[in-house]
């Protein structure tokens, strides 16, 4: 039946059917486009080269591709590196959020707080993270904390905006109801204020989360002896066409893991929010 | 006796953009007796959340006073608890965890908490739902949850800031019939704001009118119809002769107030 038909539908239960029957079929037929789709791409490119259309210089095909996917993984360079690239982002990360999580919530109930922090963020938030990079090298060489300091300096401002706001955006009837119930300073701060901010305390850790891997990323491709950035970086210096794309494909698979595991975690630590989730 | 909650020429002006101010309530002036069930009846606007608020301790008075037994009120106030129109509950914490809030504020150990919070889910029949989130509850299920919540904290008064105002009818008569039944047990003091006379009519043993801005007492009625009492009331001859003396007050006010309007323009 065609989309047409269903809007002039008058019977709310035919259309509740069809509703419901393409509910099913859509994602099946979308997953087998999707699959489709990426064997045309591949086919093509596996045509290009193969047929000559381009130089294998400047694209190797995708055999050649998998093939030194394949080396690497044997090799366990890939694993070093993503490892190495993980380790640095893990550590900055975890080290901004501890930051600057705590320094947000007090920014968003105490407005001198807010006063003291707002010019410093007005000014270093509009600096990409690869400005520090001369300062952190002056300050710190070019060994782990280095790395670390670009993540940091890549994402504390994020976290700490997204946590100022969510902490202000606590509907202020929810504290009003918690002391018309006795609740103390203390308490509204701990039943009230921390899990009302806490949704979006989480999303902006999503959000930067991918920030921190495209810092790491980039630190490494301008001074570090192992990453993926720097595996990247030398297989272009190597000529090694093959190696760059494993290394970009490796980059993108490893984000997308951190991606699903930050995924989890919220839906771990936000029971409240669940049904929201799966009922659209 | 002195009652419980009284108000004593209460005036509360607001700033309203540059140097105007708005008149919400003048020279107010009401009391609530111990047990009693008294329902604020106005129209929008006629500044009856403000005076609840005022009661709660939310907002202060500019002139005049509020009294919680004969001492005034001056900053929020848990012996008067409050239930709100959207009802404000926690969203993060089950119903159990809702309804046990206030008793964990007074600091009631853990076990004798989930007890009572047991008890008062039971009171507003929520059984079987305590672990759920609020989201996932409808309106009216909602509105249960923050009744119970607000009983277990168990405060002197209960201030009602048109708490069905939201719901469909079958509902709101619904919930109006357990309230009938919860003030039946409880017999707690109540102040019940609403802008439906047919409310103010099954609730209140007696109904304040309010006029409209600024808001002033209008009239007082002793609402006579006998208790215990259910919706069904409003199939009596004696509720029908209460409404249309409440309507023609009602009447009365829109007129003086549409008169008004034609005045200023």
């Amino acid at each position: 039946m065609t989309a047409t038909d269903s809007t002039q539908e008058p019977l709310v239960a035919i259309a509740g059917a069809e509703r419901s029957a393409r509910r099913f079929w859509r994602p099946r037929l979308a997953l087998l486009i999707k699959i489709l789709s990426v064997l045309a791409f591949l086919a093509l490119w596996t045509a290009a080269t193969e047929l000559g259309w381009v130089s294998p210089i400047f694209l190797p095909s995708p055999v050649a591709v998998a093939r030194q996917a394949d080396k690497l993984m044997h090799g366990g360079d890939l694993w070093d590196a993503i490892l190495a690239s993980s380790r640095r982002v893990f550590l900055g990360y975890a080290i901004a959020a501890g930051v600057a999580v705590p320094l947000g919530i007090v920014m968003g109930v105490w407005w001198p707080a807010k006063a003291v922090m707002d010019p410093f963020i007005s000014l270093l938030r509009p600096l990409p993270s690869i400005t520090w990079i001369p300062l952190s090298i002056l300050w710190l060489g070019i060994g782990e904390g280095q790395k670390t300091m670009i993540v940091f300096m890549g994402t504390w401002i994020y976290i700490l905006l997204y946590t100022v706001e969510s902490t202000k955006r606590v509907d202020p009837l929810l504290i009003r109801a918690a002391r018309n119930l006795g609740a103390s300073d203390f308490a509204i701060m701990r039943e009230v204020i921390l899990p009302g901010a806490l949704p979006g305390i989480i999303s902006g850790l999503k959000v930067t989360l991918a920030i921190s891997w495209s810092c790491v990323i980039s630190a490494e491709m301008v001074a570090a002896q192992n990453g993926l950035g720097a595996l990247v970086w030398f297989a272009k210096d190597w000529g090694n066409l093959a190696l760059v794309l494993v290394g970009m494909v490796g980059i993108s698979v490893t984000v997308l893991l951190a991606d699903a595991v930050a995924e989890r975690i919220e839906w771990l630590l936000l029971p409240w929010e669940r049904h929201r989730r799966t009922s659209t | 006796m002195p009652p419980v909650l009284s108000a004593d020429r209460v005036t509360k002006d607001f700033a309203v953009g540059g140097r105007q101010r708005l008149l919400a309530i003048r020279d107010l002036s009401l009391s609530v007796h111990e047990g009693e069930f008294v329902c604020i009846l106005g129209a929008s606007g006629c500044g009856k959340s403000t005076l609840l608020n005022i009661f709660a301790g939310f907002l202060r008075p500019s002139s005049g006073r509020v009294l919680l037994r004969g001492e005034p009120i001056l900053g929020i106030e848990p012996r008067c608890g409050v239930v709100f129109q959207s009802y404000a509950l926690f969203p993060w914490k089950t119903v159990r965890g809702n309804v046990e809030f206030g008793l964990k504020m007074q600091g009631v150990a853990a076990g004798e908490r989930r007890r009572r919070a047991e008890q008062f889910i039971e009171l507003v029949k929520l059984n079987g739902f305590e672990d759920r989130y609020p989201g996932e509850l409808s309106g009216g299920m909602q509105q249960r949850v923050s009744l119970a919540r607000i009983l277990a904290a168990d405060p002197e008064v209960l201030l009602m800031d048109e708490p069905f105002g939201a719901l469909d009818a079958m509902t709101r008569q619904v919930l109006q019939e357990e309230l009938l039944r919860i003030h039946e047990h409880s017999r707690k003091t109540t102040l019940f704001i609403t802008h439906n006379i047919d409310e103010a009519l099954i609730l209140a043993d007696r109904i304040i009118l309010m006029s409209a801005r600024p808001g002033r007492v209008k009239a007082e009625l002793c609402n006579t119809l006998p208790r215990p009492r259910h919706v069904d009331i409003q199939l009596s001859p004696d509720y029908a002769r209460l409404k249309s003396t409440v309507w023609s007050h009602v009447q009365e006010e829109l007129l003086l107030q549409s008169q008004g309007a034609v005045l200023v323009a």
